[in-house]
């Protein structure tokens, strides 16, 4: 569903990523993980059209999306949770959600229009506490509310495949254990994932395949069974 | 009679000018970090063309004030997309942080240039819409147009306000405005967002300029002191506050007519720069302003 090959990206003459290579088949999830500063954001921005790549493909379904510009990108199905959640904090958590509907309720139909009031209502039943508070501002809400909004503005678009940028950081250990549960019932449910994660020892319990990553490069990649025995990942990044 | 309110009642007024092109530095600054220094010319041109229209200057009139005021805000609203494509994208492109400054500067200066040689350096008188004998209010006379002006203000933002909160792409400008890159990710163009918003404050400043013509006198330089009024105007009541663009507006024309009058006329400008001065040392962001956060 999603491949990426030889992608190098960077900000300003710094180059970060050199060269990362990976795939997210149909239905699956991926998980990306690595020591703080190693890239991860970084792909996932450079796949989303946040920043230009300076080299290497990105391929959503077959179709080329290197290098469009962020709006494109969406359009063409892929959601991205950034780091830090991004939501528009002076917005209702309604505004926030329809905003994340956007491409499909612009004129033109950029994406198909699809149940969005099926969809809105899934988004709520899927995180109870936003219908609670969906006539609030999303600024007024606690951090594991806005990690939750976030989650559900990347649901609404309806896409093809999900980028999650550490969704459980900052979280109390309950609310990390919500979000994974969430995750699980994505997952379920049949959505493409690729999920970033500081938590290795979670998200290779959620995952089908991982890719680790050092110093912008991808060091190591299996499923997630043979990441989690392996000694190098237990040591570095599974505390064992 | 009572002096006072006569002088806070057309101070009122011209605040409300000042406020609304204030507006229009607001929306461009929201959404991409620049402004078109040429407001000022913006406003020119949308009475000029406002006069060309419902005047006699160029053979009308054409059409009378009510029927001209909206093809005088397309015509604004085209003048911004012109600004955002000549002026700001080019220089936005290069991640140059200060050459929209010089080129909205310039872009000014020529469209002020050309306005001179289409209309002439004089100023020329514009036919009021409502009647120009004052009435009474509250011990005052007061023009109808004054009331007029903010009236027509105070519907446009009220519009503006009503667009943000109630359409989808208002709510893209707004999403737009907060986190860019976010906004992005959600499939809004934020490109277009941007030129909507240079193309929406150029309206505002045409607006201005069809509102307060009636009442002061138009010509090709009109607009230069009111678009530096209400830039500091702008950065009194905060650049990210449509609140304080009123109340900013409001100190600033009433403090300019009653300096005006219980001074020199002389002087009536002078006490909307000594605040400007005052702002920036004490609330560099404004009366009402949020601090800008950086965002890549
Ligand atoms: N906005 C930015 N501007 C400049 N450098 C950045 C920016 N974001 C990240 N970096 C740098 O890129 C490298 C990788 O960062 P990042 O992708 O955020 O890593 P990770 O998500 O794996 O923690 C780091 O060295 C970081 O300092
Ligand atoms: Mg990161």
């Amino acid at each position: 569903m999603l491949e990426i090959e030889g992608l190098e990206a960077g900000y300003g003459p710094v180059r970060v990523l050199h060269g990362i290579s990976l795939k997210v088949p149909k239905g699956r999830v991926v998980t990306l993980i690595g020591a703080n500063g190693a890239g991860k954001s970084t792909t996932l921005r450079a796949v989303s059209g946040m920043i230009q790549p300076t080299a290497g493909q990105v391929r959503l379904a077959g179709k080329n999306i290197t290098g469009l510009p962020a709006h494109r990108v969406a359009q063409a199905g892929l959601a991205h949770s950034p780091e830090g959640r991004r939501i528009f904090p002076n917005q209702s958590v309604r505004d926030n959600l329809i905003l994340g509907a956007y491409t499909r309720l612009t004129f033109g139909h950029s994406r198909p229009r699809g149940d969005i009031s099926g969809d809105f209502e899934r988004a709520l039943d899927l995180f109870p506490r936003l219908r609670e508070r969906q006539y609030q501002l999303a600024g007024t809400l606690s951090g594991g509310e806005q990690q939750m909004l976030a989650m559900a503005r990347a649901l609404m678009l309806n896409p093809d495949v999900l980028l999650l940028d550490e969704p459980s950081l900052g979280l109390a250990p309950v609310l990390v254990e919500e979000v994974f549960h969430i995750i699980r019932r994505l997952k379920s449910e049949g959505i493409t994932m690729l999920l970033v994660e500081q938590f290795a020892h979670a998200a290779l319990a959620v995952a089908d395949y991982g890719f680790v990553m050092e110093n912008g490069r991808i060091v190591l990649e299996g499923s997630a069974t043979e990441l989690q025995r392996d000694e190098q990942v237990k040591s570095a990044y599974l505390g064992h | 009679m009572n002096i006072l309110t006569q002088l806070v009642l057309s101070g009122m007024a011209l605040g409300m000018i000042y406020a609304v092109i204030a507006f229009g530095y607001q929306s461009t600054f929201a959404t991409s970090g620049t402004l078109n220094f040429g407001q000022g010319e913006a406003l020119m041109l949308g009475a000029m063309t406002g006069l060309s229209l419902t005047g006699e200057i160029m053979g009308g009139p054409y059409l009378n004030y009510w029927l001209m005021v909206p093809v005088v805000l397309v015509i604004g609203s085209l003048q911004g997309l012109v600004v955002e494509f000549l002026a700001v994208r080019p220089a936005l492109r290069i991640h140059s942080e200060f050459g929209w400054i010089m080129s909205t500067i310039a872009l000014g200066i020529i469209f002020r240039n050309v306005a001179e040689n289409v209309w002439g350096r004089d100023d020329v008188p514009f036919p009021s819409p409502l009647p120009t004998t004052p009435v009474h209010i509250l011990g005052a006379n007061i023009l109808p147009m004054e009331l007029g002006v903010m009236v027509g203000a105070l519907l446009l933002m009220g519009l503006m306000e009503l667009f943000n909160r109630r359409t989808l792409y208002g709510k893209a400008v707004v999403a737009t405005s907060s986190d860019r890159g976010a906004a992005g990710l959600m499939g809004i163009d934020t490109r277009a967002v941007i030129a909507f918003s240079y193309a929406l404050s150029s309206l505002t400043a045409a607006f201005a300029g069809v509102l307060i013509a009636p009442i002061t006198l138009t010509g090709a330089s009109m607009g230069s002191v009111l678009g530096l009024k209400a830039f500091a105007v702008a950065i009194i009541g905060g650049l990210t506050s449509g609140m304080g663009a009123v109340v900013g507006g409001l100190i600033l024309g009433i403090a300019e007519t009653t300096t005006g009058f219980y001074f020199s006329t002389g002087y009536k400008d002078v006490p909307g720069l000594i605040l400007l001065l005052l702002i920036l040392a004490w609330k560099p962001n404004g009366l009402f302003g949020r601090a800008a956060v950086q965002k890549f």
